[in-house]
């Protein structure tokens, strides 16, 4: 063996890291990950527009493509094999439920509870909301300007939507995400806001000076265009049942303990099933009926044409060996 | 079988990271101030263990060869014990003891460190990672106004030509 090289056993890695990134639904573009530029990225900082889920649970490939022999002769032997479907599976289990994790586990479309009005009557998903808050010229991904008299209303520690208006527009909506396919017109000028992933928690309020809401993260769609109003929210709610499929691209990265990295990347990942979540006890050694309550998903990878030969593919497995590992 | 270059590398990474997490946790050997962590066949045998000092003990040895490069394991026993500050009296000895239990899960994050070879001077670096898995803590045992807790690590390390 050549000095300096040693021979690699396979990887021996602890747990996955998962990250998605929203498809370009009215483009039909999906995001393209290219291990040769992008793989060398810190675990927690992909590149855009990448976004860390953090550590995964029971990450789980299921391959689904079948290859049928073509047969001739008498008797009848393999003459060659033909692929007569490409097709596989992902499923794992989230470790937090957040706005991103829950819309990529439930099936459908994943909306903000906007906190209701004065007399709005009761609705599954939310109530008629309180009216929107302008934002101002000037703001930022972390800094939602706004009146006085409007940044009085909001608290420090509330959650924030921030969206457009819904005007009647047909098809895809939301910020920076498809997050709704419309249809047929909706009522509701507040839809928009309540579907988009546009969403955040303040973490200071100013109505002096610079009125408005400092965020304790930025707004997912940057820097808030003209025409957008902000409105605060209590949670989220989706739902079992309804028409539209959330599309997302997906990458699961598998680091080994000699630097070596394995991605797994789904340009195209559509949910499979419906919202569920499983249980595992916190303490199973001890007992006890404490259990952490996970979010499971589970996606199909739907096809795209590589522009590299023209073959259909649903997944690209890239591998980056360790230093001084023969290859 | 190699396993020494692994053991060392991974007690100097712990002692490196101890100094830059506390640099206060010392240890007075042989008239040298150390950082406060020790491998305790590599010492003199302690007529007791010494107080707020982790003591790092070898125990058992695992050994694959059937793997394009041979994998070591074997397992480590962290040790430490606390009596709180006289200051106090003692009365802050659990709290000691939880600082300790700080400590030690910092010095093992990140879960593995570049093998060295420190018979050599400066130490030359090999080519493989040494790693290992989360620590196992043990419960904590009182003996008049000793608290003592004992962690245990598995470490791996692949066996390079040469070792």
């Amino acid at each position: 063996m050549a000095t300096g090289l040693y021979a690699a056993p396979a990887p021996v890695v602890r747990r996955v890291r998962g990250y998605f990134a929203p498809v370009n639904r009215a483009g039909g573009v999906p995001v393209i990950f290219d291990a040769a530029a992008e793989g060398a990225f810190a675990v927690d900082a992909p590149p855009a527009p990448w976004v860390s889920l953090g550590w995964i649970e029971g990450f789980q490939r299921t391959a689904g493509s079948r290859v049928a022999p073509v047969l001739t002769g008498v008797p009848a032997g393999v003459q060659e094999q033909v692929r007569e479907t490409v097709e596989a599976q992902v499923s794992l289990r989230f470790g937090s439920w957040t706005k991103l994790t829950m819309a990529l586990a439930t099936g459908s479309q994943h909306m903000n509870l906007l906190v209701p009005g004065a007399g709005a009557g009761l609705s599954a998903d939310g109530g008629t909301a309180a009216a929107a808050s302008v934002i101002q010229s000037g703001s930022t991904s972390t800094l939602v300007l706004l009146s006085s008299a409007d940044a009085a209303k909001f608290t420090a520690g509330q959650m924030v939507a921030v969206d457009v208006d819904y005007a009647g527009q047909l098809g895809f909506v939301g910020s920076p995400v498809s997050a709704a396919y419309v249809r047929a017109g909706i009522t509701d000028v507040d839809y928009v806001r309540r579907v988009t992933f546009n969403v955040s928690r303040v973490a200071s309020v100013a109505t002096t000076g610079l009125p408005g809401l400092t965020l304790a993260e930025p707004l997912p769609g940057g820097a808030p265009v003209t025409g957008m109003k902000v409105q605060p929210l209590a949670g989220f709610v989706d739902r079992e049942g309804g028409s539209f499929f959330q599309e997302w691209s997906g990458l699961f990265l598998l680091e080994g303990g000699q630097g070596e990295r394995a991605f797994f990347h789904y340009p195209r990942l559509q949910a499979v099933g419906s919202a569920e979540e499983m249980r595992s006890a916190l303490d199973e050694k001890r007992g006890g009926k404490l259990e952490r309550v996970m979010l499971a998903g589970a996606f199909r990878a739907l096809p795209v044409t590589d522009g590299l030969d023209g073959e259909r593919v649903v997944c690209y497995r890239s591998y980056l060996p360790g230093p001084g590992s023969l290859i | 079988m190699g396993m020494q270059n692994a053991k060392d590398s991974f007690y100097v990474a712990l002692r490196g990271r101890l100094a830059a997490i506390n640099p206060e946790r010392t240890v007075l050997l042989r008239a040298v101030v150390r950082p406060g962590i020790v491998v305790e066949e590599a010492e003199a045998p302690f007529a007791q263990l010494p107080p707020d000092v982790f003591v790092l003990r070898w125990l058992g040895l695992g050994y694959d060869p059937d793997l394009p490069s041979a994998l070591v394991a074997e397992e480590a026993e962290i040790v430490y014990s606390t009596l709180g500050t006289q200051s106090f009296g003692g009365l802050d000895r659990g709290r000691a003891l939880t600082e300790m239990d700080r400590e030690l899960v910092a010095m093992l994050t990140p879960l593995q460190t570049p093998k060295l070879n420190y018979t050599a001077t400066p130490a030359a670096a090999m080519l493989t990672n040494v790693f290992w898995d989360e620590p196992v803590f043990g419960s904590v045992v009182a003996l008049r106004d000793r608290l003592t807790r004992s962690v245990r690590v598995v470490v791996y390390s692949y066996e390079e030509s040469g070792e």
